[in-house]
């Protein structure tokens, strides 16, 4: 019974804490590292980095990735590309990890299916960018996303969960909610696409633990 | 003049045995006794009494709904939906348009895209009726006819010198001119019939000038002939064609090089025709010969120009040749047994703008088939079909029906077959590369040279640990194999008819699925991208029950009604599901689910419910005749939205919807008949998933009788 107590007590404390962070700083959210309960952060909209579009009017290839940092909870720019300062990238279809033939880091990634909620320990082996191919498949229907020849869009595959091993050896899991700005609910061709959503825990103590 | 008079009947001869009717169990079902159909057996039968569900539409019932095109006739029959996808087709039995073989007089029209034959090709107004079969057919017709048959009678010569001319005038400025022309005499026969029709098209939403009109204007022309002479007392030479042209133009904006947009002139023109030599000898009178050729033809050619310079902006051109000897004989053994075998070659061509040469397939078959009638009450029909192919393995396709009549007033009737659809040309042959995407698609037959030639070419990715490029090579090996799609199929059903005005038919279906063909990734291309072939893969099923009533309320006004039921699955699907691997993703809160066993809709463009009342009156004194006919479409399934490419969810699916059609006609002094009507009366339109559908259509038409009068 104590630890009922004990449990209730801490997810008190979060939620108490949750709530000043967000009252005091609504930008920064990355303070609140109260054990154990581990904090699912959401990202909306990560934007392309823009580039001409191409002759057939398809949106053009974006000039380069757009860097993220899970660590951090925030976008790295460009000129940290070779750093560890980040750990996963976007571009079109593509995700990378900071890992491999994509960074200098210890990234590798590995796709499950199952709920994210449920999935709850990080793997023990992890793929890492090659040039065979990506350690998050950029193919549809075997990544994270289907490709739809008939209607052109690209929908993120529901229930594919993808475990991160970061720049620097920690873990963290993640899921991709949307690949179109503003999440809408039926997107079409005509809505700008690129733009991630996606929702994930961070474990920064290097253990395996994602609850 | 009795031997005369086979060379008229059809190019399916055994009604020149006379075989006497089978079975004529009680006077009830005779009114409808002189209704025949000519596909269930590749012979004469009459309607009632054979094993396998057909479903018969007359040409008086053609005329009296107005219909102008075969999909007209086929959207209002029980179980028959009409789809779109790259044209109109049929779904039957749950299954998609490229299951079901369409013929004319027995042969097969070819030129498919995607699988779909366009129904818009063919003009009723010459058609004496139009028989549906329900159920695998592959036992007599080979590829294709996995679902079912539809096949299009055209009128035979008629004594004397007699013919029409029809002018049809409606809504989005549609026309349609022609007439018909019949002549018979002793020794020689001819039918011809010319048919011109036309659109404005229509726009559904938006306006034409800034996203194109939903369908462009076009104008179509059709020309079909058929003459037969009398060789001799016992010979018959018949021969017919076929032609239809049609174009189309509309303009389309397309993003420029620029970035801006810019206009390009869309031009069209697809070409279709056949000629069929045949000739029929009555060895005795219980052998009958059948000797038929078949030469079939399909072009299209499209033009895309940039309005501005005049410059080429895509063009593409495909074209399909069938080429068939065919060889049948009937022999009635004696009463009650009679045999049917034949034999045949097909010669296949294709040659387009995505295909790398002329790809040329044969296939030689023989079948044979038994139709037993051991006591007036039971008919049992066993035949079978095999099918050899230069490019896929061999296919044998029997099938086993029958039919007893358990009391004067009920029959029972059930079957079991196999059916079959060849791979396409596409799966075969493909070869495409998308500039903008990057990927490939390969056809089977030479996929593994293309990929190999890639691999030479440095453009596949390179696995860095074995430094060897990546190819799936099982996958390679699964399309290398590729092979038919085929079904297992099981009907089984009731006719009823407890008083003589009312009939009723009830009949359950299952088809087994399997090998059906998918695309597959077989190597990795260096951009990241896949080269893609076919295989054979999925499993899936479709069962249901359809159920058909007709009423004679008053003399000369009938009610129907039919219905169907229908669940069509993916069954590598429903496992999945049982196992808890499928989840779906809310779209309004982006959270993740599981998907519960419920919750799978099924195939995609299916609807569970579907079904029909209409009302048909005819007073021939007064020359007076019209027509209601309402289709409810029920809701379906129209692609997925919440990341789980499958049907789980309401908004997933396309509302349904009514469909309510009216005509009426009247004739004055038998020769002159003036029809007017609407189509789709209540104006029901859906701009997002129904383009197909032109809202509330108006029309009026005038047809004239000339020469002699039937």
């Amino acid at each position: 019974m104590n630890h009922l107590f004990l449990r209730l007590a801490l997810v008190l404390l979060t939620v108490a804490g949750l709530g000043l962070t967000s009252c005091n700083n609504d930008d920064d959210q990355q303070d609140d590292t109260v054990k154990p309960a581990l904090e699912t952060k959401t990202v909306a909209d990560l934007a392309p980095q823009p580039g001409a579009p191409t002759s057939t009017g398809q949106p053009g290839q974006p000039r380069h990735y757009t860097f993220y940092s899970l660590t951090e909870g925030k976008e790295v720019p460009y000129t940290d590309s070779a750093s560890t300062k980040w750990d996963v990238a976007f571009r079109r279809t593509n995700v990378l990890i900071n890992g491999g033939t994509s960074g200098p880091g210890q990234g590798g990634a590995k796709v499950e299916s199952g709920l994210f909620a449920e999935l709850t320990t990080a793997p023990d082996t992890y793929a890492v960018d090659a040039a065979s191919g990506l350690a998050i498949p950029a193919v549809t229907g075997s990544g994270w996303y289907n490709y739809n020849s008939t209607t052109h869009l690209i929908t993120p595959i529901a229930g594919k969960v993808i475990f991160v091993r970061t720049a620097t050896g920690k873990y963290a899991k993640l899921e991709i909610t949307s690949y179109y700005q503003g999440s809408p609910a039926s997107p079409t061709l005509a809505t700008p696409s690129g733009y991630y959503s996606f929702r994930y825990v961070y474990q920064p103590d290097g253990s395996k633990n994602l609850k | 003049m009795r031997h005369a008079s086979f060379c008229f009947l059809l190019s399916l001869p055994a009604a020149a045995l006379a075989q006497a009717p089978a079975a004529q169990p009680d006077t009830l079902r005779r009114q409808r006794l002189d209704e025949v159909v000519v596909t269930a057996t590749r012979t004469e039968r009459s309607l009632t009494e054979v094993p396998i569900p057909v479903t018969v539409v007359s040409q008086q019932q053609i005329q009296a709904m107005g219909a102008l095109r075969l999909g007209d006739v086929l959207r209002e029959q029980t179980g028959l939906t009409t789809v779109n996808d790259h044209g109109q087709g049929i779904q039957l039995q749950g299954l998609n348009p490229e299951y079901t073989l369409i013929l004319v007089d027995g042969e097969p029209l070819i030129g498919r895209t995607a699988g779909t034959l366009e129904l818009s090709r063919i003009a009723v107004g010459n058609i004496q009726r139009v028989e549906v079969v329900k159920g695998p057919a592959s036992a007599l017709w080979g590829s294709e006819a996995l679902a079912g048959v539809v096949n299009i009678i055209t009128q035979k010569p008629q004594p004397g010198v007699g013919g029409n001319l029809r002018l049809r005038y409606g809504s989005n400025r549609t026309a349609d001119l022609g007439g018909t022309f019949s002549a018979k005499g002793e020794k020689l026969g001819l039918t011809a019939f010319v048919n011109r029709y036309s659109s404005a098209g229509y726009t559904l939403s938006g306006t034409p000038e800034a996203s194109g009109p939903t369908v462009a204007p076009f104008v179509s022309y059709t020309a079909q002939s058929r003459l037969s002479y009398q060789l001799g007392e016992r010979t018959c030479l018949s021969l017919s064609g076929r032609y239809l042209t049609e174009g189309q133009e509309s303009n389309l904006a397309v993003a420029a090089e620029t970035g801006g947009m810019a206009l390009v002139n869309y031009q069209s023109r697809q070409q279709d025709y056949n000629l069929s030599p045949v000739l029929t000898h009555r060895f005795s009178d219980k052998l009958f010969g059948t000797a038929r050729f078949y030469h079939s033809g399909y072009r299209t050619k499209e033009d895309y120009t940039y309005q501005a310079t005049g410059q080429p902006y895509d063009q593409a051109y495909f074209h399909q040749y069938y080429t068939r000897p065919e060889l049948q004989l009937d022999w009635q053994r004696r009463p009650g047994h009679v045999l049917t075998t034949g034999a045949g070659y097909i010669l296949e061509t294709v040659e387009a703008t995505r295909y790398d040469a002329r790809q040329r397939q044969r296939s030689g078959y023989l079948f044979g088939q038994y139709d037993w009638t051991p006591t007036p009450r039971l008919n049992v029909v066993l035949g079978a079909r095999f099918d050899g192919h230069s490019q896929y393995q061999g296919q044998f396709s029997p099938k086993l029906s029958a039919r007893y009549q358990l009391l004067p007033w009920l029959a029972v009737r059930g079957s079991a077959g196999r059916g079959y659809r060849a791979p396409d040309f596409r799966q075969l042959y493909l070869n495409f590369s998308n500039p903008v995407v990057g990927y490939s698609v390969f056809g089977t037959n030479q996929v593994r040279a293309k990929v190999a030639q890639l691999a030479t070419q440095g453009q596949l990715a390179v696995d860095p640990g074995t430094g060897q490029p990546v190819v799936y090579e099982a996958v390679l090996g699964q399309a290398q194999g590729l092979t038919a799609e085929s079904s297992r199929a099981y009907n089984l059903g009731l006719q009823i008819d407890p008083t003589p005005k009312l009939q009723l038919t009830v009949n359950g279906f299952r088809n087994d699925l399997q090998n059906l063909i998918e695309t597959a990734a077989v190597a990795l291309k260096k951009n990241g991208q896949s080269v893609y072939s076919y295989r054979n893969v999925t499993r899936a099923y479709t069962q249901g029950l359809e159920a058909d009533a007709r009423y004679q309320l008053l003399p000369g006004l009938t009610l129907s009604g039919g219905y169907q039921l229908l669940f069509a699955k993916d069954k590598a699907v429903v496992d999945r599901i049982a196992a808890g691997e499928v989840y779906r993703k809310d779209p309004q809160t982006q959270e993740t689910q599981r998907v519960q066993p419920a919750d799978y809709g099924g195939l995609y463009n299916r609807s569970r419910h579907s079904f029909n009342l209409k009302a048909f009156y005819e007073n021939q004194p007064r020359g007076w005749s019209a027509s209601v006919r309402g289709v409810y479409r029920g809701r379906y399934g129209f692609g997925d939205v919440n990341g789980n490419a499958l049907l789980d969810a309401d908004p997933e699916y396309v509302p349904g919807y009514w469909l309510v059609n009216l005509a009426a006609a009247k004739t004055f002094r038998r020769r002159l008949t003036l029809q007017a009507g609407v189509d789709n009366l209540l104006g029901y339109t859906n701009p997002q998933y129904i383009s197909s559908l032109p809202g509330r259509l108006y029309y009026a038409s005038l047809q004239v009788e000339l020469g002699k009068l039937r």
